[in-house]
């Protein structure tokens, strides 16, 4: 196997990975927000459907996620979804589901009184929710979207099993031609470590960069 | 004194042609109920322009939802709130107008933490009012100025002391111009050697006639600046009067025990 060809197999796999995981969580953390929101303002019927939204995505294997969207609901619709777009929908919601997590407890944190004061000098609860409640939330939230964001960065090679090749399958394809085992997976590894590493390290510098005194987390 | 903050207040209505004989802020029969408790118990009153009125009595006697009934902060379960006339218990009142008109300071001050004390004041100007960048800049500094913070304007809540924080809450809740000021324990939240600094502050707006309704246990400042004082116990409004009437001789029991016991803590202090 040329190493161009390698080369060229790691990079795509990367690309792959990189896009289903940054599309993941900011879809994830858009929806998520939405879901926060809805779930302390909407009212029963509307939270009811946000739980179960929640539960089932955190309650079942991400594999039969991905299978259900990629077999079942197709097939259901008489339809094929291809498998990208199928990681990119299926890791947006499954996201979503554990940020709305975060991001509820997280207004949850700041919301009581900073809404009774944001309301008495009269701004509107969707402009309170604007303004005043999510500012702070999405600070406090910050250092819980990095885990979320490394974990779900991991879980994208769950993706290989629906055919596409993201860096996990760019290992596979080039360990089952070159028979280079150990090195392959090390340096597989490896480019996982980097790229994880270097968001977090950005995540890290965006949470100093945006704190105000007074909004942090005090362990 | 008294005669002295009379007579500006006079001045500072004319000034803005409104009458002192003008109701700002009226409740009829107002209730608020909890499941099993009822926490105010129909209470009517009427602020006029200009107008001081100071609401006192024991902790967890009601004072404080009564004040948030007022400001539609919460709905109370029972009753009418007008503010000039308007009535806001009504079906499709639009509240976060009214809100817009009443001022509220919170006991616990309430800033927003993650403005600074300047965009804590501007956020009404911009977001409610509407008002472009510059001048909502040049408002929230005159009223900053006119509470002393000035200097603070670029500070975080978190970075201030305690009065200074509620100074400048005290400048959010002014900067809109609203009709009528509701001030919930202004100074009970913070250590006794600040309280000196908020109630300067609210000594320089009853000067300029600014229309207050305070729940407060500051009895010289009540004193010096209430038109009228109203004993406040069990959810409902027990006794009014003049300032003197409760220093001297209040006619009911309850409110002669407690007026008793808090003289005994100021001389104390």
């Amino acid at each position: 196997m040329e190493f161009s060809l390698i080369l060229n197999l790691i990079v795509t796999g990367l690309i792959t990975s990189v896009e289903i995981t940054m599309f993941g969580a900011l879809t994830g953390l858009a929806l998520g927000i939405l879901l926060a929101i809805g779930d302390i303002y909407g009212g029963r019927i509307i939270s009811t459907i946000i739980r179960f939204y929640v539960e089932f995505f955190r309650g079942t294997p991400i594999v039969i996620q991905l299978f259900i969207f990629y077999y079942t609901i197709p097939t259901m619709l008489n339809t094929i979804i291809d498998g990208f777009t199928v990681g990119l929908l299926v890791f947006g919601l499954n996201s979503a589901a554990y940020q709305k997590g975060y991001i509820k407890g997280a207004i949850e944190a700041v919301f009581e009184d900073q809404m009774t004061a944001a309301l008495s000098i009269g701004l509107s609860k969707v402009k309170a929710i604007f303004y005043v409640i999510l500012p702070q939330a999405l600070r406090l939230v910050i250092p819980a979207w990095g885990n979320e964001f490394s974990s779900l960065a991991k879980s994208t090679a769950a993706i290989l099993l629906i055919g596409v090749r993201d860096l996990t399958g760019a290992g596979r394809t080039i360990a089952d031609q070159t028979f280079r085992i150990l090195e392959t997976w090390g340096f597989i590894a490896l480019i996982y470590l980097t790229w994880i590493t270097i968001i977090m390290k950005i995540l890290d510098v965006l949470y100093e960069k945006v704190k105000i005194p007074g909004i942090e987390i005090v362990a | 004194m008294v005669g002295y903050v009379g007579k500006q207040k006079k001045e500072a209505a004319g000034t803005v042609g409104r009458k002192m004989t003008d109701i700002v802020i009226e409740c009829r029969n107002l209730w608020k109920i909890y499941g099993k408790i009822t926490a105010v118990k129909d209470v009517s009153l009427k602020v006029k322009e200009c107008e001081i009125k100071l609401i006192f009595g024991p902790s967890g006697s009601g004072k404080s939802t009564f004040l948030r009934c007022l400001a539609m902060l919460t709905p109370p379960t029972k009753g009418d709130v007008f503010l000039r006339g308007e009535r806001l218990t009504r079906e499709g009142v639009d509240l976060n107008k009214a809100r817009a008109r009443i001022g509220f300071v919170f006991q616990h001050i309430w800033l927003f933490r993650h403005l600074t004390a300047l965009g804590n004041v501007e956020l009404a100007l911009r977001r409610v009012l509407k008002l472009p960048k510059w001048e909502a800049r040049e408002k929230a500094m005159q009223v900053l100025r006119d509470v002393k913070m000035e200097e603070w304007a670029h500070h975080y809540p978190a970075q201030l002391s305690g009065g200074q924080q509620q100074r400048v809450g005290i400048a959010r809740a002014l900067v809109r111009n609203p009709d009528i000021i509701l001030l919930d324990e202004p100074t009970s939240a913070l250590d006794p050697e600040l309280t000196g600094e908020v109630i300067d502050t609210l000594r320089d707006l009853a000067k300029k006639g600014t229309t207050m309704l305070i729940v407060s246990h500051e009895m010289p400042f009540a004193r010096e600046v209430a038109d009228e004082m109203m004993f406040f116990d069990e959810g409902t409004i027990v006794e009014t009067g003049p300032p003197e009437l409760f220093f001297t001789n209040p006619k009911s029991e309850r409110a002669k025990k407690f007026m008793a016991r808090l003289i005994k803590r100021t001389k104390r202090e």
